[in-house]
């Protein structure tokens, strides 16, 4: 199955992408270290750009810290509500064989819902699969607080980004200005995201959820933007002909006819989501992230495996439960 | 009564199209308007009338203005001069002032549409997009799917209400965009090439049952096709557009008969004519009674009139036989002379001699006998598409 094939690429696509930023970390902490310690001549500097930077971002730090702490505020409520719900659903522990064999209910739970959601037992099934290996590999805590940063800033992203995207693909205007936002987005590093997120919300959880929304905001955007775009011009023109209003033509013609499009940004988000969330590990966040981190700073290669493969699965299942939800109903 | 009154309407495309307008009126064409000022000519000086339950066709070339016309009587294309009016459940609405809300109205209930390339709307089932119309007006749900689903069976496509578009074939796919046309109730449809995308063979069967449901229903339809066979079939008139103007409209016999221009000569060069010729256009109408008040139709066949000229009797080589009219040639037995309407075409005339008798078929007007068909009458207006010069 071709689809099985994308899907995995893009699993591998994350998780190497997860190994790289965590693997070279130390190497850029310890260049840091090591530059500091040898003395070199200071660099003729004729823009200080970098201090105007700094004086920028210490006003922003200083004068819109309420804004800040609201939004610390909003992404801290949303994410520990999902983190203790999902916690709170027990797991039993069964002896066999003289082994502590966990099943988590949570993952029959999943179980069902990605088999809703995805139309497909085996979605269902790897769900099932993925928790109970996770619990039983001890990573269960770590799982599931990647779970919840990832879809905590990925419904953000979202909730933001499809309005965007329709604003944008029915005004000029705002398509004009949006567009250049969105390519910064896109073109920064991954890791200049994580520099701002800590000036502002220091570490941990909130900051790490503050890059993954920008970093997961600008595809539902561009291909709600571009669905709503791509409506041919004979529909838009047959909802005007029945005589539908602004309104009616964009909810009724318009929303729906660019669905599948809408809902592709929607998967993709939660993509980029996830990696993004795997990555804020190093400012904090947490997570399966955090496993891996400490497995390569320690040099446990196994530990940090496990918690890699943790994480293809977990990618696995968003992937899938989400990637069907457009096509289930054309 | 008419249902839609066009008035001197044009339409320029591009920036500031009053500037085409001087140009016009010194009688530049469309080519010398669009290289002097680099605006097009959509519809140029466009006047006429359409009757109530008429079925009226708009025929020309690939950018003759068709659909420019065409859309400029629901304004998807806003006319930059000319007004149009029209006139539905016994109200006028002029559409080319009406405000934006008006506008939305009159599209909602007035006119109705449907396409060339049906437009459906591919997350609807059959019944969504037959109902959309009526749930655009705020019919309630179970009303709008009973109505949507009796207009599915009067388009053929019972059992398929639950499909999505996709699933169809091309016929089907416009029988879906013909009853969602219909559904609103509108008085006015208007049609931009709704058969060009089908087969052949789908395309006469969308014909045949678009004239069934003329009679039905009582309708007013604006037709556009580059198709003359079809516009002669289906046209109660027919205009032709040239270059964003009119240059011919009448009746398609009229049109085939008289052609105006060189234009529309072309257009009708090959167009096959027994099913427009009528049989009071070709006929011999030059009567002359005998001494015992008989028409001779040739040396065999001849008709006794009445002093106002009715027919009374046949006579078939002296011997007398009833005259029969050719519509159930069918059923009869017996030798007899038959007789035709005026306004019969002549493809049925020519049916009724192949299978029933090759003497001449006598036209008769209430009874009145103004003409007879025979076998030379038939040649020559095939030939001459019924032109006398
Ligand atoms: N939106 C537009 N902008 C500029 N020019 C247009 C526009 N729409 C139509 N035209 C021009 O107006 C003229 C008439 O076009 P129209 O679409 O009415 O032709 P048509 O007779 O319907 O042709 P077809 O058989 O190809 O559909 C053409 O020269 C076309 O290029
Ligand atoms: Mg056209």
């Amino acid at each position: 199955m071709s689809y099985f094939r994308d899907s995995f690429k893009k699993m591998v696509v994350v998780l190497l992408g997860a190994f790289g930023w965590v693997s070279i970390y130390p190497f850029m902490a310890s260049a840091r270290v090591g530059a500091s310690l040898i003395e070199l001549p200071a660099k003729p500097v004729s823009i200080p750009l970098a201090e105007w930077t700094v004086a920028v971002v210490d006003w922003l730090a200083i004068n819109i810290e309420p804004f800040f702490d609201f939004i610390q505020l909003v992404l801290n409520v949303i994410n520990d509500a999902l983190l203790a719900a999902i916690q709170w659903i027990p797991i039993f522990v069964v002896k066999i064989a003289g082994l502590d064999i966990r099943f988590p209910v949570w993952s029959l739970i999943l179980f069902f819902l990605l088999w809703y959601l995805s139309g497909e037992l085996s979605t269902g099934l790897l769900g099932l699969i993925t928790v109970w290996l996770s619990a039983n590999f001890g990573l269960y805590i770590e799982m599931t607080e990647t779970f919840a940063l990832t879809l905590t800033a990925a419904f953000i992203a979202i909730a933001l980004g499809i309005p965007s995207g329709i604003l944008a693909g029915i005004s000029e205007t705002v398509n004009h200005m949006i567009r250049p936002v969105l390519d910064l987005m896109q073109t920064m590093p991954v890791f200049v995201y994580l520099i701002p997120a800590v000036i502002f919300f220091g570490m941990g959880a909130a900051p790490g959820a503050v890059a993954t929304v920008i970093f997961a905001y600008p595809p539902s955007v561009r291909l709600t933007n571009l669905g709503i775009r791509e409506v041919p011009t004979e529909l838009v023109e047959a909802g005007q002909a029945f005589g539908c209003n602004y309104w009616q033509l964009l909810t009724k013609v318009q929303i729906p006819v660019a669905r599948p499009s809408i809902m592709q940004g929607v998967n993709q988000s939660i993509m980029l989501a996830l990696s993004m969330a795997v990555v804020a590990a190093l400012i904090g966040a947490g997570g399966l992230g955090g496993e891996v981190v400490r497995g390569i700073q320690r040099m446990r290669v196994g530990q940090g495996f496990v918690a890699g493969l943790s994480v293809v699965f977990t990618a696995m299942i968003l992937d899938r439960a989400t990637a069907n939800i457009g096509a289930r109903e054309e | 009564m008419p249902s839609i009154e066009i008035e001197g309407v044009y339409k320029i495309f591009g920036e500031e199209p009053e500037r085409a307008f001087d140009l016009i009126s010194e009688g530049y064409g469309k080519d010398e308007v669009r290289e002097e000022t680099g605006l097009v000519i959509g519809v140029q000086d466009i006047s006429f009338d359409i009757q109530n339950n008429e079925l009226f066709v708009i025929m020309g070339l690939s950018g003759s203005g068709k659909s420019t016309l065409l859309r400029c009587v629901n304004r998807l294309v806003d006319p930059t001069r000319g007004k149009i009016v029209l006139h539905a459940d016994g109200n006028d609405y002029d559409i080319t002032s009406a405000d934006k809300e008006s506008l939305r109205e009159i599209r909602e209930k007035q006119v109705s549409m449907v396409f060339q390339n049906f437009a459906l709307f591919p997350h609807r089932t059959v019944v969504n997009n037959v109902a959309f119309g009526l749930e655009i007006q705020g019919v309630d749900k179970k009303e709008r799917t009973r109505k949507a689903k009796e207009l599915i069976e009067v388009v053929g496509l019972e059992g398929f209400g639950d499909s999505y578009p996709s699933q169809l074939s091309g016929g089907m796919q416009q029988r879906v965009g013909l009853a969602r046309g219909l559904a609103t109730g509108a008085d006015i449809l208007l049609m931009d090439e709704p058969f060009s995308a089908l087969d052949p063979l789908i395309k006469v069967q969308m014909q045949d049952e678009l004239l069934d449901l003329m009679e039905e229903m009582e309708r007013t339809i604006l037709f556009v096709t580059h198709d003359l066979d079809e516009a002669l079939k289906l046209g109660d008139r027919i205009t032709i557009m040239e270059a964003g103007q009119m240059v011919q409209k009448g009746s398609p016999e009229e049109i085939i008969v008289n052609p105006k221009t060189e234009y529309v000569a072309d257009f009708v060069e090959n167009a096959d004519p027994s099913d427009v010729l009528r049989a009071e256009t070709v006929a011999t109408k030059d009567l002359h009674l005998t001494d015992n008040n008989r028409i001779r139709m040739n040396e065999v066949t001849e008709i006794e009139v009445d002093s106002n000229n009715k027919a009374v009797q046949g006579y078939i080589s002296g011997t007398p036989v009833p005259i029969k009219s050719l519509v159930d040639y069918e059923n009869l037995t017996e030798d007899a002379i038959l007789s035709s309407s005026p306004d019969t075409p002549l493809s049925t005339i020519m049916r009724a001699r192949l299978s029933f008798s090759s003497n001449p078929i006598v036209v008769l007007k209430n009874n009145e006998v103004i003409g007879y068909v025979t076998e030379q009458n038939i040649l020559q207006g095939l030939l001459e598409k019924g032109r006398q010069d």
